[in-house]
């Protein structure tokens, strides 16, 4: 007698809990999350059992932000049936939003969430597992914001673990100068980045990029005979980089060495055809050093290549003048009205006076 | 041994090996002016630009005479009315009088130039004997109203601003005295940079605070004042076309590009297009920069410009265009190919290896060491007094640059003598002691100027240097085309950064011991020399017009 009362009284308090998970339910439906919160806490206070009470709590927590409140019913839902769907990863936000990382991995894993998981790692500082995860996800949603940011953040991360971790385990290797030279050069210190990229250069002479790198630097603080002479060092050793035949030719043509700039950029451009910045600097140096047939084909070429970019006005530029100076009026006015449109919006950009 | 003297000293120097540096920098007796433009924490962009000087022989002694202009009192928040404490001594413009022993004496006061005006805060100066008297008139000019001084031939000067109707207003910054209509009386063009005031002013630079770039604020329109012959001009702007455009003005030059017998003007602009005013010979002008070759760089980018210097740099007869810029720009150099077309230059002639990394402002092509190619001076230093702490690549104080002509191309001179880091800003050219050899003054922005004495002599050629007097032209003959063995000048006084130069004309002669002179005055008039002995001061008076 006392037991079908007491399954009765069990029984009708199971179906009370359930009319407040449904009331709560609607109280969401329209938008009223406190008066969801409190039908799902009555439904958990009826039914301390009901893990689907639990978890809707804790969802309404985490919907509202408050990741504090919504952990201890998501945990106590796990316990009362570990099978839940969607539990952990609501758990895992609540984790996250307090400042919980590492607690949160496992139930990442277990949700096989790879954007959360891979923001959790990035927190806790597992680069390298956090990289390729939020690669993939940014593979699937290339254009979220937040994904780039954390991606870009994890990578930049990664990126100095790893050099910190050079630096400390070879210090004296020439790779470890090579960073170190691009931390200064990015700094702009010339002398110490100098100093640096010789002392990486001493240790493996042959290693591709350095005299590259060093050339860069001095090109960038416009000492043009030093960058000359790195980026020819940087040929020798990688005759097949157009790169390195490219920036050869740029810097010879700011020392005035026309004809040799014009040699060195015809080979940056067998080496990579159909290069538009190639093209347009083997045009000028073909021009500076007399010879107007070959720059006003490299120009043309760049046009066939390009459309509206800056590069393309500068070449309608250049075109206006060698045919300027070729006393061709008419299609130089062309080439200037073609130049004077693309770069109009740039050039009327003025204050509110 | 009593006529061993010091440039005997450095001739036998020379001799045995020991040549010394091109030119002696130093600072004369009695020379103590200190330019002040106390910059504040507001970064008022007109602390950055002052500081203009002037070469000119006020009193007609023989002498150079030097002119510098002081900048103002600044405090850290202006409040209308900007004041800037002009009657204060040491923000008073100076005037030096040279003496026989290459000394200078002050002689401000007695001059009559202490006043600066209320308001005014200093830039440049331009010099130009507008009333044909045979006196050099001065005219200043300022963030504020401009100032005419009129010389009264007594060692005095004149403030006849009100009278002649050439005040402007806003921000001048060069400015110079041309004929553009040929009736013999100097005209007044003025340069204006922006519009700008404390009260708009900005800081740029995020938590480094540096002064804004040009963009930041409007553009503005430059001035064209026709002399009437009777003290007075007339502000021609609007009908002559000048103002139809708005730049962002520093410097101008004047000289016949077109060989068309009228005086063309040059304006360079900052961090835009750069301007040629044609001169249509009716009163008018036609801005033709862009059409004819002469307003971007060759891969149509615009610069910074900021001094200039119209004159011919290769001896081929025509006046090209070198304009100093900031620096990851390089010296423009827009060469003057004939039939009024011009051609970027700047690589060709080596400027890409001198310039790449400097800021430069005053600037002058004058054949230094005489050997009868015009060599190229530029007072340099970047405009932001914090770069280096921004970009470690570049310094705030440089250098001036002397880079020797070697027939058309630029190389930069071995021992300049010229290596002392300063803020440069103006630079002013002539022969201050008369020994045939060009000297510079450069000054200091917030500091003293800095005098350029050509020691050159011993191993330099010969010369020859000549003052016009114009008749029926304006009486300094501004405006011709004088040639020399070849070589050719605009005579101008204009040109540089905020400055003025000797009016006389200096030729370097190399090894020629007698020299052929045509000159074509702005009359029409020319005027053929033959045989005329080297190493000499001449004063050549305009024929009557046959």
């Amino acid at each position: 007698m006392i037991v079908a009362a007491l399954s009765m009284c069990l029984a009708l308090q199971a179906s009370t809990a359930m009319e407040h998970v449904r009331a709560g339910v609607e109280a969401h439906k329209s938008g009223q999350l406190d008066s969801a919160i409190a039908e799902f806490q009555k439904a958990t206070e009826l039914d301390p059992k009901l893990a689907l009470a639990f978890v809707d709590l804790g969802a309404m927590y985490v919907e509202k932000r408050d990741f504090a409140a919504a952990i201890a019913p998501l945990k106590r839902a796990l316990e009362l049936n570990p099978e839940i769907e969607g539990v952990h990863q609501l758990l895992g936000y609540a984790l996250l939003g307090q400042g919980y990382a590492a607690e949160a991995i496992p139930h990442f894993e277990q949700a096989h969430d790879d954007d959360t998981l891979g923001i959790a790692l990035l927190e806790t500082g597992d680069y390298s597992r956090a990289v390729p995860l939020l690669q993939k996800s940014l593979g699937k949603n290339p254009g979220d914001p937040d994904l780039l940011y954390y991606y870009g953040r994890a990578s930049g991360l990664l990126s100095k673990q790893v050099f910190d971790d050079l630096e400390a385990r070879f210090p004296n290797s020439p790779r470890s100068h090579q960073m170190m030279a691009q931390n200064y050069a990015a700094l702009r210190d010339v002398p110490n980045a100098e100093k640096e990229y010789r002392e990486a250069l001493r240790l493996r002479p042959q290693t591709s990029g350095l005299h590259l790198e060093l050339g860069e630097l001095y090109a960038r603080a416009q000492q043009w005979d030093k960058a000359e002479e790195e980026y020819r060092a940087e040929t020798q050793i990688q005759p097949g980089s157009a790169e390195a035949a490219y920036r050869l030719g740029e810097a010879m043509v700011q020392e005035g060495k026309f004809h040799e700039a014009r040699l060195a950029l015809s080979n940056s451009d067998r080496l990579k055809p159909d290069m538009p910045e190639t093209l347009y600097m083997f045009g000028k140096a073909a021009s500076l050093d007399g010879d107007d047939a070959l720059a006003a084909k490299c120009w043309k070429h760049v046009l066939d290549l390009e459309k509206d970019t800056p590069l393309v006005a500068q070449t309608h530029f250049s075109l206006a003048g060698l045919y300027r100076k070729q006393g061709k009026t008419r299609e130089a006015s062309h080439e200037m009205e073609l130049f004077r449109a693309l770069s109009e919006a740039a050039q009327t950009q003025e204050p509110p006076r | 041994m009593t006529d061993f003297t010091r440039r005997d000293f450095i001739a036998r120097l020379a001799l045995w090996g020991v040549a010394p540096a091109v030119f002696d920098a130093k600072l004369p007796r009695g020379l103590d002016f200190l330019h002040r433009n106390s910059p504040t924490a507001q970064k008022y962009l007109i602390e950055s630009m002052g500081g203009g000087v002037a070469l000119l022989d006020y009193n007609n002694d023989g002498l150079l005479d030097i002119l510098l202009v002081n900048s103002g009192r600044l405090i850290d928040r202006v409040a209308a009315p900007e004041e800037f404490d002009r009657h204060d001594p040491q923000y008073w413009n100076r005037l030096y009088r040279q003496n026989p022993d290459g000394s200078f004496t002050d002689v401000t006061e007695a001059a009559g130039l202490a006043s600066a005006g209320d308001g005014n805060y200093g830039m440049g100066v331009a010099v130009g004997d507008y009333d044909n008297d045979g006196y050099p008139d001065i005219y200043i000019t300022n963030y504020g109203k401009n100032t005419l001084y009129h010389n009264n031939g007594n060692g005095t000067f004149t403030d006849i601003t009100a009278k002649a109707g050439v005040a402007g207003g806003g921000w001048s910054c060069s400015a110079g005295f041309f004929d553009y209509d040929n009736d013999g009386h100097l005209d007044l063009f003025v340069t204006r940079y922006m519009e700008w005031d404390t009260k708009h002013s900005k800081i740029c630079g995020g938590e480094w605070k540096t002064y804004c770039p040009p963009g930041e604020f409007p553009a503005t329109t430059n001035i064209l004042y026709r002399n009437r012959g009777d003290g007075t001009f007339e502000d021609v702007s609007q009908p002559s076309g000048i103002s139809t455009l708005r730049g962002r003005s520093l410097g101008v030059a004047f000289a016949d590009y077109d060989d068309d017998g009228f005086t063309d003007v040059y304006v360079t602009n900052d961090g835009m297009r750069q301007f040629l005013f044609h001169n249509n010979g009716n009163g008018t002008f036609r801005e033709c920069a862009l059409e004819v070759g002469a307003s971007l760089t060759a891969d149509g980018k615009p610069l910074s410009g900021m001094g200039v210097v119209f004159q011919d740099y290769d001896n081929d007869g025509r006046p090209d265009v070198l304009i100093t810029v900031l620096p990851r720009e390089i010296y423009a150099l827009f060469h003057n190919d004939g039939d009024g077309l011009f051609s970027y230059r700047s690589l060709e002639s080596g400027l890409g290896l001198l310039s790449a990394a400097s800021s430069g402002w005053g600037v002058g092509l004058e054949d230094f060491d005489n050997d009868g190619w015009k060599d190229m001076f530029v007072a340099q230093s970047h405009v932001l007094d914090n770069v280096e702490q921004i970009d470690h690549m570049l310094h705030y104080k440089q250098p001036p640059l002397l880079a020797l002509n070697h027939h058309g191309k630029f190389e930069r001179a071995a021992e300049s003598g010229a290596d002392s880091p300063l803020a440069g800003r103006g630079a002013a050219f002539g022969d201050l002691n008369n020994d045939g050899l060009m000297d510079v003054v450069v000054t200091s922005l917030g500091g003293k100027p800095v005098v350029f004495m050509n020691q050159a002599g011993a191993r330099s050629d010969r010369w020859l240097s000549i003052a016009l007097r114009g008749t029926t032209s304006n009486r300094d003959g501004l405006g011709a085309r004088v040639r020399v063995n070849g070589q050719t000048r605009f005579a101008t006084t204009s040109g540089s950064y905020i400055s003025a130069n000797d009016k006389r004309l200096h030729f370097g002669l190399g090894a020629a011991e007698t020299a052929k002179i045509e000159i074509r005055w702005p009359s029409g008039v020319h005027q053929t020399l033959d045989a005329v002995r080297a190493n000499q001061f001449l004063e050549l008076r305009e024929p009557e017009k046959s």
